[in-house]
């Protein structure tokens, strides 16, 4: 080393040194919140607007919110809590109703229990109840995933039909439009992915029963909805109403591309319908149609979800309180992601903003929420169980046997036999 | 000058120990641990972190679970149509291209061969695409009259199925065919001289010479493969979004292990005992392969 080199050492080490110091001070600093969910015009897009108005708050939080397809997140998050080790999990989580207590129970102490920092008596009870275990609450309560029939009134004028011939169908009828649409404009009435058991459980459960009773044992061979629900899927299938999807963005696109003229799904689909604005002024929404048997009703629930805190994380308390200060009390976020995503929020409180009396220019001025309020209120509840995607695939792989013309009560059978062998 | 020890005295060098130590205490901490860990956790049940020891429950269990019995269905089905498929595939397409008349056959070679270093994700989300409802391959049979309405690749499980194994023989022929390719060149060329000039036919030149001779790497082949087949899980988790649809007719035993542990009740118990049933039907179909093939003594 020469001299001049020499003379330099010094500074060069004060540098660095200053720079390292300056990072630890900025790594102290600044929190940054990370957060897995699904659903860029939904989930990712509401999870941005929440994060914008804390940041506005508390500048020094910043967020990281990754979007995954759900199977994904559903399964690098328990990949992460089989591992044992918590580096590679986010701090906060979205997590399907459908799956929360099988989280819960699976892997105890995994989740941050937030009863004592949120007031849980300003949320809908059912949502409260699927999170709790133990007499602790954990997680956020979110959405909910009230149904409704979307549908493309261009197509269905097309076949003769108006507005007011979508309102209190049942499936029967249903099918009976969907033979004419396709016969008068060539549109199918329907997506449909035969992979996918949801419009399974949205018509089980819009006559209020699931795949468990109230004490979580299966309910399946004697379930009568269950069986009403297989034998209409069966009959939209033989009527060949529908166009075929493998997968949810290949079912996604049977509507944004406009091949079909009907989307039976949760609310929360109408971020991504009015994700599409040439088709502004073309939709209309009615609800559901029903079975014809006892306790049918036109109200059913699809998906829905809450966020998480790991119990892991590292920004753990600051992770609460984002969620507390907006998700818990802000009022007017509600009505913000109500009117841009079509969220209908758990917080009690919320639905008496104005956003749920405003009309809707997407869809012809339509007071939509208004609507899906009121259906919201007539879901039949049902006990979700621990056990629904175990169930859930137990019926997609007899559901090509439905369409076959295999007698209804065989597949129940089959079924039954199938999640009885699962769930131990 | 250091003589080299004989017989049980090299066993007792310590210096050898040490200079294979780091190895084997890699070896012990990476494979003999987990290997000894996953056979004790088969013994186990329970859901996610709450395991319990459970004695043969988890092996009388799978007698009972139709699920399971559909996976090792599937996993036999596609080993017993898709490698003979692919082997004969693999055979043919390398005599054809062993022929030094062949022009551009360099090219060739690199064609066939080139799928199987794609990556596996990246291929099964392009069949994916090619062979949706209204993707390229439909249009195509469509388009040339083969079919009237399009084939439903992944709606139907037959279809779904034999989707699967397009997939895996496309992706593997290749790689099979470059052992044949090198085995050939080393088979002496006057022993196909002699046989053209005894007016023996092509085909039979072929089934008489060719096969016999590559016999040794056939059997390789064939077990690699048979062990590939039985571990498939890439093309069938990304051409059905993980679910091994529809209607469980792609279900394969690895993608059965990964439901259970990281898409259902986590139940790694149980799990492990799938993967047990793998390694057991991989040691059995490889000794019954070796059985078969053996030189026999006159």
């Amino acid at each position: 080393m020469d001299n001049q080199a020499r003379a330099y050492l010094p500074r060069i080490a004060g540098l660095a040194l200053a720079g390292a110091s300056l990072l630890g001070v900025a790594s102290a600093q600044a929190k940054e919140i990370t957060i897995w969910c699904w659903d860029p015009n939904f989930n990712v897009a509401i999870m941005k607007e929440a994060g914008a108005r804390y940041t506005k708050t508390h500048p020094d939080v910043t967020f990281n919110i990754v979007d995954f397809a759900k199977l994904d997140v559903e399964q690098k998050l328990q990949t992460g809590l089989s591992s044992g080790t918590a580096d590679a999990l986010p701090d906060i989580v979205l997590i399907e109703d459908y799956g929360a207590q099988k989280y819960l129970q699976s892997f105890p102490g995994a989740f941050a229990p937030l009863s004592g920092t949120v007031d849980y008596s300003g949320f809908a009870p059912y949502k409260v109840e699927l999170m709790t275990l133990e007499g602790q609450v954990y997680g956020m309560p979110f959405d909910s995933g009230v149904t409704g029939l979307y549908y493309r009134k261009d197509y269905l004028e097309a076949a003769g039909f108006k507005p007011e011939d979508m309102q209190d169908l049942t499936w029967d009828r249903f099918i009976e439009i969907g033979k004419q649409v396709e016969e008068k404009t060539g549109k199918k009435m329907m997506g449909l992915d035969p992979n996918d058991a949801g419009l399974v459980r949205i018509i089980m459960q819009s006559a209020g029963q699931w795949y468990f009773d109230k004490e979580g044992k299966p309910n399946i061979a004697g379930n009568a909805a269950l069986k009403a629900a297989l034998e209409t899927i069966g009959k939209i299938m033989q009527a060949n109403i529908y166009k075929p999807a493998n997968g949810w963005s290949d079912w996604v696109g049977t509507f944004t591309s406009g091949d079909v003229a009907t989307v039976v799904t949760g609310v929360w689909i109408t971020g991504t319908v009015k994700a599409q604005p040439d088709q502004s002024g073309n939709w209309g929404v009615a609800p559901i149609p029903s079975l014809s048997i006892e306790g049918a009703t036109h109200a059913s629930n699809l998906g829905g979800s809450s966020w998480y805190v790991l119990e892991s994380s590292e920004e753990k308390a600051e992770a609460i309180d984002f969620l507390n200060e907006i998700y818990g009390k802000d009022i007017d976020f509600y009505q913000t992601i109500l009117q841009e995503r079509g969220a209908v929020g758990s917080l009690l409180a919320a639905r008496g903003g104005a956003a749920y009396e405003a009309a809707d220019p997407f869809f012809g001025g339509e007071k939509v929420w208004q609507n899906f309020s009121d259906w919201l209120a007539k879901v039949p509840s049902v006990n979700y169980g621990i056990f629904t995607n175990e169930a859930d695939l137990a019926v997609t792989a007899q559901l090509p046997a439905v369409t076959q013309g295999t007698p209804v009560d065989e597949v129940l059978q089959a079924i039954e036999a199938e999640v009885s062998a699962q769930i131990q | 000058m250091v003589r080299a020890r004989r017989g049980i005295g090299r066993y007792y060098d310590v210096n050898g120990w040490l200079f294979v130590a780091p190895a084997l205490g890699l070896i012990a901490l990476f494979m003999v641990y987990p290997i000894a860990w996953s056979l004790w956790m088969s013994f186990q049940s329970g859901r996610g972190m709450t395991l319990k020891f459970a004695g043969f429950a988890n092996i009388v269990r799978l007698w009972n679970d139709p699920v399971f019995i559909k996976a090792l269905t599937n996993t036999v089905t596609y080993f017993v149509v898709q490698v003979p498929i692919m082997i004969l595939l693999a055979l043919i397409l390398a005599s054809l291209l062993n022929n030094p008349r062949l022009v551009g056959r360099g090219l060739f070679r690199t064609a066939i061969f080139l799928p199987c270093v794609s990556s596996l994700v990246a291929y099964s989300v392009l069949f994916k695409g090619m062979f949706a409802t209204d993707g390229i391959v439909n249009s195509t049979l469509q388009a040339i009259g083969l079919v009237a309405s399009p084939i439903p690749w992944l709606t139907h499980p037959f279809w779904a199925k034999v989707l699967v194994i397009l997939a895996i023989t496309w992706r593997w022929t290749g790689y099979n065919m470059i052992f044949y390719l090198a085995a050939l060149q080393n088979i002496d060329k006057s022993i196909y001289e002699v046989a053209r000039i005894d007016g023996v036919p092509a085909w039979a030149r072929f089934t008489h010479l060719t096969i016999p001779l590559l016999k040794p790497v056939i059997l390789f082949t064939t077990v690699i493969s048979t062990i590939g087949t039985l571990q498939l899980f890439d093309e069938v988790y990304n051409l059905t979004e993980g679910k091994g649809g529809p209607s469980n007719a792609t279900l394969t035993l690895s993608l059965y292990i990964y439901n259970l542990t990281f898409r259902f009740m986590p139940n790694l118990g149980y799990a492990a005992t799938v993967s047990y049933v793998i390694v057991v039907l991989v040691a059995l179909l490889a000794f019954v392969q070796f059985f078969a093939a053996r030189e026999r003594d006159r």
